[in-house]
């Protein structure tokens, strides 16, 4: 062993001293980089001395004592985020379940017995650092069990129909309060923020019998509006013949009585006339009348009234190609 | 050997010694002192620097904090004979590391006796109760399909209360009771059932029954779709003959009106001399019968050719 040393400070004797002087300055660049940390933003550190709890110490640069001291630096404005009956494809996602599927996470008894898959999401916070590191132990399997617990519990106590329709707000708010009593009563740190329903849907085996039931209510829609649009084509054309109707009438109205009131003043001014000159006028209209009618006609024979038994005489044929 | 090596031996011995009797015991742990396996005092739960007697003391340390315990799903037959699978949690913790030290021994083993005790309380609670028992928390009335299509033939499987939390709080005191029995130096903070699901068989039909029940439904909506058409279109022909005979007997009247008036009008001015009317009246008819195709043939002795006898 005395025979290497000698050969290492053969090897390097020039190095050797500017090493002597400058090593000094790397012990003390050492301890108190070892004796340096910092803290982000967002973190708090916790430090122990000699494994027992000193204190806790916020974003900044501190100082530690370098071997004795250990700093554990967490996360505590950090939003976690955990996925239930879904993964979001992240590489930096966590992936604890991985073994198991989806299914069996996400399938749930409702309390009419049931089964709805529901996907949420639980956002949470660390809020006590020294509680988060020292009171359980693998806190993130705990919050995933009692997510589970919490949600298997609020939606078996509502019934299918429920779930999927109007009580996913109230779901997720009292599973957030169960969850957080529970975390409490672990006394582990954790601030719940939200637990949120993402999607609450039927099972994919009887999916496509809740699609049929929507396809038959639009059909019925459908059908609804069909009928409802044939009625108002048909009552408006309908409407329009009614009108049309008492319109014709009114104009069958003022038609009859304005002839009846035309033909009525043309008799009265004749008549008015006439009762002047009585006789006169008779004869008058006699004879123009007859002057309109013979003189249209064509058709016409004159005979002398001694004759008897005219009908004989008479060319039929020459009447005919008249 | 000079003396320089055996001072190099002596502080290194002095070294090993007092490391030895030194140890630190950190927040999350606690510790048992053992004098050649025999354990010494009470359990250290105070994080820190800790003394012990060098090379006959050995130190063994234990978690402090909460543990979990997750046990395997198991097949239950409930009181009303369904077969479910019951998956449970546990929190659990090393009430006296002593006893720990004794009984349990480690994690491992204590993570096993514990799979025996909560498995056991697990499945006396869950067969001794009824599957709306257990899945349900409260008595609550529901909102089901089942009204929606007016079955009214209330499910039997719906009627006892639920009791998930009852349930769990007797799982967690059957748990602790025996824990309690059997001196392991554990308690058990929580049990909660995590999940409880169908088996496959039981879930196939109630698949089924879910897909019969949600075509009911459906048929429904479409009987009713066209239950309303023809409403519909039976509204629309009662509105169309309203509005035609409504529309008839206004025209009607209106005619009859204007008929009466037309009537009275004639009436008015004819009746003033009934000899000079028909005089008239007959002279315009001539006009209108009497056609340029009529044949007459006139006697000299009618009126108006009476002068051509002259």
């Amino acid at each position: 062993m005395a025979q290497e040393k000698i050969n290492i400070n053969f090897k390097f004797p020039e190095i050797d001293q500017k090493i002597k002087r400058i090593i000094p300055f790397i012990i003390i660049f050492i301890i108190l980089f070892l004796s340096i940390y910092t803290v982000e933003a967002n973190e708090n550190a916790v430090v122990l001395r000699l494994g027992k709890y000193h204190s806790t110490t916020t974003s900044g640069l501190h100082f530690k004592i370098p071997l004795i001291d250990n700093v554990h630096k967490v996360k505590v404005d950090y939003q976690y985020k955990a996925e239930f009956g879904f993964r979001t494809l992240q590489p930096n996602v966590r992936t604890q379940y991985k073994s198991r599927g989806y299914e069996d996470e996400s399938w749930i008894l409702t309390g009419d017995l049931k089964i709805a898959e529901v996907k949420w999401v639980v956002q949470y916070k660390i809020n006590d650092a020294k509680k988060y590191l020292f009171n359980v132990k693998n806190v993130e399997n705990t919050i995933s069990d009692v997510a589970e617990t919490a949600m298997q519990l609020m939606i078996g106590d509502r019934s299918f129909i429920e779930v999927l329709q109007q009580e996913r707000v109230v779901i997720g708010d009292q599973a957030r309060i169960y969850m957080q009593n529970l975390l409490d009563q672990y006394r582990s740190g954790i601030s719940i923020q939200l637990v949120q329903l993402q999607g609450v849907v039927p099972p994919e085996p009887v999916a496509d019998s809740f699609n049929e039931v929507n396809r038959a209510k639009q059909e019925q829609e459908t059908l609804i509006n069909e009928a409802l649009q044939e009625y108002n084509k048909k009552i408006y054309k309908v409407e329009g013949d009614a009108n049309r109707m008492v319109t014709e009438a009114e104009g069958y109205s003022i038609e009859r009585i304005n002839t009846a009131t035309g033909d009525a003043d043309y008799y009265l001014s004749i008549y008015n006339e006439y009762k002047m000159y009585p006789e006169v006028t008779k004869t008058r209209m006699y004879i123009e009348t007859m002057n309109y009618i013979l003189s249209n006609n064509k058709n016409k024979i004159i005979i002398d009234k001694d004759i008897e038994n005219l009908v004989p005489l008479l060319d039929q044929n020459k009447f005919k190609i008249k | 050997m000079n003396f320089k090596t055996y001072l190099n031996i002596i502080i290194v011995a002095l070294f090993i010694i007092i490391s030895n009797s030194l140890y630190i015991i950190r927040e999350s742990e606690q510790a048992i002192v053992t004098q050649f396996g025999k354990p010494i005092g009470e359990a250290l739960t105070d994080a820190g620097l800790h003394f012990k007697i060098p090379l006959i003391q050995t130190v063994s340390k234990f978690d402090k904090r909460i543990l979990q315990w997750d046990g395997a799903a198991n097949e239950i037959p409930t009181k009303d004979n369904k077969y479910i699978f019951i998956d449970t949690f546990a929190r659990w913790r090393i009430s006296d590391a002593l006893q720990f030290f004794k009984s349990a021994k480690n994690e491992m083993l204590a993570q096993s006796r514990l799979d025996d005790i909560i498995d056991g309380a697990v499945r006396d609670e869950i067969s001794n109760r009824y599957m709306s028992e257990i899945v349900r928390s409260s008595n609550r009335d529901m909102e089901t399909y089942e009204s929606e299509i007016d079955n009214n033939n209330s499910d039997e499987d719906l009627l006892h209360t639920g009791a998930r939390e009852k349930i769990i709080e007797s799982i967690l005191l059957h748990v602790s009771d025996k824990l309690v029995d059997l001196k392991l130096g554990i308690e058990v903070v929580d049990v909660q059932i995590k999940r409880v699901a169908y088996n496959l068989q039981v879930q196939e039909k109630l698949f089924n029954r879910m897909i019969s029940e949600q075509n009911m439904i459906a048929e429904k909506y479409r009987a009713q779709g066209q239950g309303r058409k023809q409403e519909i279109l039976g509204k629309q022909i009662q509105k169309e003959k309203e509005i035609l005979s409504n529309a008839y007997l206004k025209s009607q009247e209106i005619k009859g009106q204007a008929d009466g008036e037309a009537t009275k009008i004639y009436a008015s001015a004819y009746n003033k001399d009934n000899d000079f009317y028909e005089f008239f009246k007959t002279l315009e008819t001539y006009k209108n019968t009497l056609d340029p195709s009529t044949l007459f043939i006139l006697s000299t002795d009618n009126k108006y050719l009476k002068y051509l006898e002259k």
